[in-house]
C-alpha cells in the first residue's frame, strides 16, 4: 500500500463542496425552523415550535383557543404528491416506448436521437416554460386551431389547471426517464425477446415477462429521476398552475418571501425533504421486496 | 423416412437493389424425423440464417418452409412447434431455473400440476434436479447450456434448433455436451438441426450434414460420404486435413483414372461421375494424410524428404516434400516402439486403395 497515504486527499474537494453546499445551508433550515419569524423577514433568535405547530394546524384568529387542521398546507403537500405520481407515471408511459424506440435503431442513428432528446435541456426552464403557456392559454395556438377548425366554440381553459401542471412537468422531466430506460435497454439481450416469443409466448407476454423484468432498474432510476425533483417544482407551477394550484415549492417560496416567515417556509421545506425520503425508501423497499419473494 | 422439414426454393437477401446481401440462393432441403442434422460451414455460409428461418425469427424473400407437411413459411415464431437453443443460451435472468424450462409450457396455457411434472422431468433429463430454484447467474456455463435445452426441449416441439450451442464450452465440458446430445436426440426422438462451423463437431454428432459456403448447399449427406467423397475442392478443405495435388492422367480404365505420381509411378484414383478428364490433363486429386502409409525408402508410390515434423499425442504429422517439390502432410500413428523420422529423413509412401480421388474444380 506504499504511497497511497495521500490518496484520501483527493477526496476533499468534494467532502468541502458537500459540507459548504448541502449540509451547512441543510443545518441552517433547520435551525431557523425553530425561531420566530423577524418583523422583515429573516428570523429573530428566540426558540419557539410555532413554525412547526403552523405547519400543520392553524388557530382561529377570534377564538386563539380553537385549534384545527391546516388543510391548506396538507392541500399542498397531497396536490404535490398525487401531481408528481401522475408525472411519474406519464413519463414512464412515454418514455418507454421512446426508449424502445431509440435503443431498437442501428447503432449509428442512435445517437442522433439521444442527442435530439437532450435538445430540450439548452434552452432555458422559464422560456420553454413560457412557450407551453402560448400554445395552451385561451387565445393560444391550440385553442385558435380548434377553434378555426370548427371542433370547439369557446375556447377550452387549459391554464391554471392541474392539466397544464402536469402538462408541464411531464413535457419538462420526460428525458430525465428516456435515458435510464434507454440505458437498461441498450444493455438488454435482444435474443431474450427472440426466446419469448419461441417459447410461445404472445407479444403481452414479451413485454410483461421479458422485457419489464429486464428494464426494471431503468424504470427505478427513471422514476426517482422525476418524482423527486417534481415533488420540489417550482417554475413548472407557478407559471402553468398559478395560485388555484400551487405545489411545494411555492409554499415554501411564498414563506420566505411575501409570507415573511421564514421558520414556516424552513419547516415546511424540511417536511418536504422528510417525504422524499421517506417515499424513497418506501418505493426501494417495495421494488426489493419483490426481488426476494421470487426468489423465493 | 417421413418429411420433418421440407424447405423449397428458399432464398433470403438483406438490403435493397444493388447493395443487397444474398444470405442464402436456391436452397432445397428435406430433414427427416427423428434426423440429427447440421448445418456446417464458416462464418457468414447462411448457416444461422437458415436456423433462423427455420425457427421463424427471418422471413424468407422466396420459397417455402413446410414443418410436418404444414405450410408455415407466414407464421411467426410463436406459431410454430420448434423450439431453440440460442448460442448465447438466452436464459431469462430474472426467472430461477425452474421457471425459465417452465416458461413455454406456461405460455401454451398448459395447467400448473403438467408443468410441474414436465420441468421436473425435464430436470431429470438433464441432471440439474439440485439447481431448480438457482437463477441462470448463479449456476455455470455448462450448466446453464443443459438448462437452455431442458427449456427449449419442455413443449415438446417436433423440431429442436440448435445455434452453435457448444461454441462457449471448453474443450472437454463440449465433448460431454456433445454426447449429452445425442443421448437426448435418441431418448426424446425429437428432429434436432444444428448449427456449426465445428468440422469434427458435425462428423462425430450427425445424422446427415449440409455443407454450406456462400449461402449455398455445396454438399449433402452423411458424415462418412462428405468426408470420403468430398464433392469439391472447398467441401475437402473445410472437412478435415487434405492434401491436394496437382497430377498429369496417363489415361482411363473402368471408370478409374491413371495418374502420373511425381517420381514416375502411377497410381489409379476414383473419378466422380460428372467429369471424364482427357488424356494428358492436369487434374487437382486429393488424399487424406492418415490414407497414405510410410515405407522404407525407395519402395512405396512416391518418394520423400522429412521438412518437419509436428507431435500431436496420438499421432505425429509429417511435412513432406515430394519428388517434384510439391507438399504433402502425412499422419502417423505414434508407437514407442518406432520414432518418428526426423527432417531430412527420407521415405517412400504407399497409398491405400481407393485413397486418391479426383476432384471437380
Amino acid at each position: 500500500m506504499r504511497g497511497h497515504g495521500w490518496k484520501w486527499l483527493l477526496c476533499t474537494p468534494a467532502l468541502i463542496v458537500l459540507l459548504l453546499a448541502a449540509s451547512g445551508p441543510l443545518l441552517i433550515v433547520a435551525v431557523y425552523s425553530f425561531l420566530s419569524p423577524g418583523n422583515m423577514g429573516g428570523v429573530s433568535w428566540e426558540f419557539t415550535l410555532d413554525a412547526w405547530f403552523r405547519v400543520f394546524f392553524r388557530r382561529d384568529i377570534f377564538e386563539p383557543d380553537l385549534v384545527e387542521w391546516n388543510t391548506a398546507h396538507l392541500q399542498v403537500f397531497w396536490r404535490s404528491i398525487w401531481l408528481s405520481l401522475q408525472t411519474t407515471f406519464i413519463c414512464a408511459f412515454l418514455g418507454f416506448p421512446t426508449a424502445w424506440f431509440i435503443a431498437t435503431r442501428p447503432r449509428h442513428t442512435r445517437t442522433i436521437w439521444l442527442f435530439l432528446i437532450t435538445i430540450p435541456f439548452w434552452t432555458n426552464l422559464l422560456i420553454r416554460t413560457f412557450a407551453i403557456q402560448e400554445m395552451i392559454r385561451n387565445n393560444g395556438t391550440i385553442n385558435a386551431v380548434l377553434m378555426w377548425t370548427g371542433v370547439i366554440d369557446s375556447p377550452i381553459q387549459m391554464m391554471f389547471t392541474e392539466f397544464a401542471v402536469l402538462l408541464g412537468m411531464a413535457y419538462v422531466f420526460l428525458p430525465l426517464m428516456v435515458l435510464p430506460l434507454y440505458a437498461a435497454m441498450e444493455k438488454m439481450d435482444f435474443s431474450l425477446v427472440e426466446a419469448g416469443y419461441d417459447l410461445y409466448a404472445s407479444r403481452l407476454n414479451v413485454l410483461w415477462h421479458v422485457i419489464l423484468p429486464q428494464v426494471k432498474p431503468g424504470f427505478i432510476a427513471g422514476s426517482i429521476l422525476v418524482f423527486i425533483p417534481a415533488i420540489g417544482a417550482y417554475v413548472t407551477p407557478r407559471i402553468l398552475g398559478g395560485g388555484r394550484t400551487m405545489m411545494l415549492g411555492n409554499l415554501i417560496a411564498l414563506q420566505f418571501g411575501q409570507g415573511r416567515n421564514w421558520p414556516l417556509g424552513a419547516a415546511l421545506a424540511l417536511l418536504m425533504l422528510v417525504v422524499v425520503v421517506g417515499a424513497l425508501i418506501f418505493y426501494l423497499r417495495v421494488v426489493g421486496r419483490n426481488d426476494e419473494v421470487r426468489r423465493g | 423416412m417421413r418429411q420433418e422439414i421440407e424447405i423449397t426454393g428458399l432464398n433470403k437477401s438483406f438490403g435493397q437493389g444493388a447493395s443487397a446481401f444474398h444470405a442464402l440462393s436456391d436452397i432445397d432441403l428435406s430433414i427427416g424425423s427423428g434426423e440429427f442434422f447440421t448445418l456446417l460451414g464458416p462464418s457468414g455460409c447462411g448457416k444461422t440464417t437458415l436456423l433462423r428461418i427455420i425457427a421463424g425469427f427471418e422471413e424468407p424473400s422466396t420459397g417455402v418452409l413446410k414443418v410436418n407437411g404444414k405450410d408455415v413459411t407466414g407464421l411467426g415464431p410463436s406459431k410454430r412447434p420448434i423450439n431453440t437453443v440460442f448460442q448465447s443460451y438466452a436464459l431469462f435472468p430474472h426467472m430461477s431455473v425452474a421457471d425459465n424450462i417452465g416458461f413455454g409450457l406456461k405460455m401454451l396455457g398448459k395447467p400448473k400440476s403438467e408443468i410441474k411434472a414436465t420441468v421436473a422431468e425435464m430436470l431429470q433429463l438433464v441432471r440439474m434436479e439440485a439447481m431448480a430454484d438457482r437463477l441462470p447467474s448463479e449456476i455455470s456455463g455448462g450448466q446453464q447450456q443443459r438448462v437452455a435445452l431442458a427449456r427449449a426441449l419442455a413443449p415438446r416441439p417436433r423440431v429442436l434448433l440448435l445455434d452453435e450451442p457448444l461454441s462457449a464450452l471448453d474443450l472437454k465440458l463440449r465433448k460431454e455436451m456433445q454426447s449429452e446430445l445425442k443421448r437426448l436426440q435418441s431418448e426424446t426422438g425429437i428432429t434436432f438441426v444444428f448449427v456449426t462451423h465445428d468440422q469434427e463437431e458435425a462428423l462425430t454428432m450427425s445424422d446427415r450434414i449440409a455443407v454450406m459456403s456462400a449461402g449455398e448447399i455445396l454438399q449433402l449427406g452423411p458424415p462418412e460420404d462428405i468426408y470420403n467423397a468430398p464433392v469439391n475442392r472447398f467441401v475437402a478443405d473445410f472437412i478435415g486435413d487434405t492434401n491436394f495435388l496437382t497430377l498429369r492422367v496417363k489415361g482411363i480404365e473402368n471408370g478409374e483414372a491413371v495418374l502420373e505420381l511425381p517420381g514416375g509411378k502411377q497410381a489409379s484414383a476414383r473419378l466422380p461421375n460428372s467429369i471424364s478428364p482427357p488424356v494428358g490433363a492436369r487434374v487437382t486429386a486429393v488424399i487424406r494424410p492418415e490414407q497414405a502409409e510410410p515405407t522404407a525408402a525407395g519402395q512405396g508410390d512416391m518418394q520423400a524428404v522429412v521438412e518437419a515434423a509436428t507431435f500431436f499425442g496420438t499421432d505425429t504429422h509429417l511435412h513432406l516434400l515430394l519428388d517434384d517439390a510439391q507438399g504433402f502432410v502425412l499422419r502417423r500413428q505414434n508407437r514407442p516402439d518406432q520414432p518418428a523420422p526426423a527432417p531430412g529423413a527420407k521415405l517412400g509412401l504407399s497409398f491405400a486403395p481407393g485413397a486418391l480421388r479426383v476432384l471437380e474444380d
